[in-house]
């Protein structure tokens, strides 16, 4: 099973190379680096792994790509810099883009990092919640601004969400270690991963287990430059897909090496090792082993689809456009 | 604290002050760490003893990020405080526009963060721009407004000689004013040191690579608990030896008793009362107009995108003159309804809180030691640190609700109305002295009256302040009202809801401050004319 990966995954990163070769963008001497952005959705941490590996084994400088990766946080959205055209791609998800094009953003996904969706509800063994229909009469601490993740996990399993007291909460699980909630509305690599390191046991409910099914770290680029930077955006995700695939081969490597990358960022290794395999399978599947990382096929776009029409967002399939990953592959 | 107490009421034992004081810190200190201990396994306090301990692991860490933040943090003071320091001048330099600049300066300091930081990180891409210019948003507002009032705390025979000698405004404002208003500068710097610290530490939210509001959002999320406290306890160290330092600086400056301020009362002008109302409209509309240029301008000038920079007129679509647009305005005033529930009675109780603190210290100086650096953390440290506490102790309801906004608008209130109840004038205190008045009666008789100018300052001041708060609050704890709306921005990108939220703030903090401005004239009248002129 193993020696498949690999070989596979060499397989991979040749097409990436010759794709690359293909477009003239290997000549490193030649040619000065073209100079490209990534707006991450996040503050730095392991969750971005692949892309620190791709920056650190210089995949994208053998591409002819340097890539800077700019930090997200809680009051950096994605969406600005990258219509402004300050970072060629943002880490997104597909809710939140279809947002923003429903304010008129010109965005297109054009790949799929977590092929299933992070968020999770966490609760204690003493007062689990194993099913969505334990969440009835139980308080749920949460972000108001994930309501409609709630809402539509509440539809998909017949859950009244009138029977779940909303309690809003930030950043931490010493809500629900404090006892003022039940449970949390958290991504099932950040406020598990914290409880665990901390010694806390805690139940996951994955809420892509009962039918959440929406694209998230998704990648996202803007149509003019899907037209005018298509050959940068075809490096950025070849060395995207090198990166990740290098993450998964050895997740504590890429957390030792996110660690060793920010100093500065009070990321602790353990806590880093653990998110790191906990992310693993939301981001690696059957299809992704088919087709590569980032891959979505048509059905997950129809899926995707009809769960964002749950969440109340109007989108066309053409929302995906998958010619970057297709070129990146197809070689 | 206040040198005419010290003089006429304690004369034998000038180190007890200290002593008690001494004694005021190891109590809190020991509080804290009972507290800490009584909460352990709830995750949400840490005590001294476990913060030493995690500052003693991780010392180089939390010293590199404090570096970082410290110099953002400086930046910002110097740029905001010489803003506020300019447009002060500017404004009694050419007293025509002084309302103009007042008003701007306001809309301004309404402007929250959820709409700042995306343009900002924009503007200057990577680095610590944004951090640097929150900062300075986050200061040069309580520096203006009692630097304004500072100006014109000055006799009005002063100014008389100046004119007599055939000089002008400048002259009036470079040899008198200026001096004049040293107490009140002090008071706006030491309320400056905090917010600084804050205004950069949540500007590092705006995607920051390094700093200690990056380890602060770590720390909460990894459940480190000696790590949040950690920092937290740095923030306000760092914040009271600034405080302090101001203090000294101040103390050293101003030499010799504030004066007795007299000044003529300004006539009534009922007679033309139709025409002032003209005026004033006028003054109003050509206000607006300018504003909302301004609006327009600059986000043209640096070509901000309309997804998330909306101008004036993406406002109007949205609230009068496009599709939905009563729906959009139901949702709003709704939303502001509940906040202003909560908004209107924390507003009072942070004021009330301020002026009791305020005399609390001044009749017992010896509580200074522990009420100003209890003071001065809750206002160094991001909310997000202390609210779970606050929220554990008084619950989600109206008393929580009220207590935090409360606590993140008391403190200007309270270094404002401390430096007003030191400007009793000299012989004001002589008489006192000679009658060998009690505190109290010094308190109520002398330095309440000689507060209300920097009190209705602060009073002015804290308007914005407690909008933002309330708003900050609701995104907290209890995801209603504007805070909740405005909140959603960041997964819905719901720009034109933000802004327009935004600017009905705005416009209810122009509102409620006019209202507070007209019941200072009322006090001011009688009690300090001066400031009317």
């Amino acid at each position: 099973m193993n020696r498949i990966h690999l070989s596979r995954r060499q397989l991979l990163a040749t097409g990436v190379v010759g794709v690359a070769a293909a477009l003239g963008l290997t000549s490193r001497r030649a040619n000065a680096l073209t100079a490209a952005r990534m707006q991450l959705s996040w503050l730095h941490s392991v969750q971005f792994g692949g892309s620190y590996i791709a920056q650190d084994r210089g995949y994208w400088t053998d591409l002819g790509l340097d890539v800077a990766l700019t930090p997200g946080g809680p009051n950096a959205p994605v969406e600005p810099p990258v219509i402004s055209n300050q970072a060629l791609v943002g880490i997104s998800a597909a809710d939140y883009t279809a947002a923003a094009i429903s304010q008129g953003a010109p965005f297109r996904i054009i790949g799929v990092a977590m092929q299933r969706n992070p968020f999770a509800i966490a609760s204690l063994p003493e007062n689990p919640v194993n099913a969505p229909v334990d969440l009835v009469g139980k308080r749920i601490g949460m972000a108001i601004a994930n309501t409609p993740v709630l809402q539509a996990l509440c539809t998909l399993n017949d859950v009244d969400i009138g029977e779940i007291e909303i309690v809003p909460t930030q950043y931490s699980a010493a809500p629900l270690l404090a006892g003022q909630v039940d449970c949390l509305l958290s991504w099932a690599t950040d406020l598990p991963v914290a409880m665990e390191i901390q010694g806390v046991r805690s139940v996951t409910m994955l809420m892509a287990d009962h039918g959440y099914a929406l694209h998230s770290q998704t990648y996202i680029a803007t149509e003019d430059s899907l037209t005018n930077r298509r050959a940068e955006l075809v490096a950025l995700m070849a060395g995207e897909v090198r990166g990740w695939q290098d993450y998964r081969a050895d997740t504590d490597a890429a957390a030792a090496l996110t660690v060793e990358r920010f100093p500065d960022a009070g990321l602790d290794f353990e806590t880093q090792k653990l998110q790191a395999r906990k992310q693993l399978p939301l981001m690696f599947s059957d299809l992704t082993e088919q087709h590569g990382f980032a891959w979505f096929t048509d059905d997950a776009v129809a899926a995707n689809v009809q769960m964002l029409a749950l969440l109340g967002q109007t989108v066309t399939p053409d929302l995906w456009d998958r010619s970057i990953l297709e070129a990146v592959y197809d070689s | 604290m206040n040198a005419a107490v010290s003089r006429s009421d304690r004369p034998v034992f000038p180190g007890a002050e200290w002593w008690k004081a001494a004694v005021g810190v190891v109590v809190a200190l020991t509080l804290w760490e009972l507290t800490a201990r009584a909460f352990t396994g709830s995750y949400l306090l840490a005590g001294p003893s476990e913060v030493i301990g995690y500052l003693a692991a991780n010392g180089a860490l939390m010293a590199r990020a404090l570096g970082v933040t410290l110099a953002e943090a400086a930046l910002g003071f110097v740029y905001g405080n010489l803003a506020a320091i300019g447009l002060a001048l500017l404004a009694f330099a050419v007293p025509r526009i002084e309302r103009g600049i007042a008003a701007l300066a306001l809309l301004v300091f309404c402007l929250p963060l959820v709409a700042t930081g995306p343009i900002l990180r924009v503007l200057y891409g990577p680095g610590s721009g944004p951090q640097i210019t929150l900062a300075a948003f986050a200061v040069y507002y309580t520096t203006l407004v009692p630097l304004l009032v500072g100006l014109r705390a000055a006799p009005a025979t002063w100014l008389d000689m100046v004119r007599s000698y055939g000089r002008g405004r400048v002259t009036a404002l470079f040899r008198i004013r200026v001096f004049a208003a040293l107490p009140y500068l002090v008071a706006g710097l030491q309320i400056a040191a905090p917010a600084a610290f804050l205004g950069a530490m949540v500007g590092e939210f705006t995607g920051a690579e390094r700093g200690m509001g990056v380890l602060a959002i770590h720390a909460m999320r990894s459940l480190d608990v000696p790590a949040t406290w950690a920092l937290a306890t740095v923030a306000a160290a760092v914040s009271m030896f600034v405080y302090w330092v101001i203090g000294w600086l101040g103390r050293r400056l101003i030499t010799g008793p504030p004066p007795v301020i007299l000044a003529p009362p300004v006539p009534r002008r009922s007679a033309d009362g139709p025409r002032r109302l003209a005026q004033t409209l006028g003054y109003l509309a050509v206000l607006t107009v300018l504003v909302l240029l301004a609006w327009a301008g600059l986000m043209e000038l640096f070509g901000l995108d309309r997804f998330f920079a909306k101008r004036p007129d993406d406002i109007w679509a949205y609230l009068v003159g496009g599709d939905g647009a009563a729906e959009h305005r139901e949702t709003l005033f709704a939303a502001l309804g509940q906040t202003l529930v909560f908004t209107v009675p924390g507003y009072f109780a942070g004021l009330v809180l301020g002026v009791v603190a305020a005399a609390g210290i001044v009749l017992f100086p010896g509580t200074a030691a522990v009420a100003l650096p209890i003071a001065i953390a809750l206002r160094a440290v991001p909310i997000v640190t202390t609210a779970p506490l606050v929220i554990l102790l008084l619950g989600r309801g109206a008393l929580g609700m009220v207590a935090l906004i409360a606590i993140m608008i008391f403190f200007p209130v309270l270094v404002a109305c401390l430096q007003g109840l030191r400007q009793v004038p000299g012989h004001v205190n002589d008489v006192f002295d000679s009658y060998a008045a009690s505190p109290r009666q010094r308190l109520v008789f002398a330095q309440f009256p000689a507060m209300l100018p920097a009190f209705f300052a602060a009073a002015r001041m804290s308007v914005p302040a407690a909008l933002l708060a309330a708003t900050v609050v609701e995104w907290l704890a209890t995801g209603t009202g504007i805070g909740s709306l405005m909140a959603l921005t960041a997964s819905t990108s719901d720009y034109n809801m933000l802004w327009s939220a935004t600017f009905l703030v705005s416009l209810t903090a122009c509102f409620a401050y006019a209202g507070v401005s007209w019941v200072e004239r009322r006090f001011l009248d009688v009690y300090a004319s001066e400031q009317l002129a």
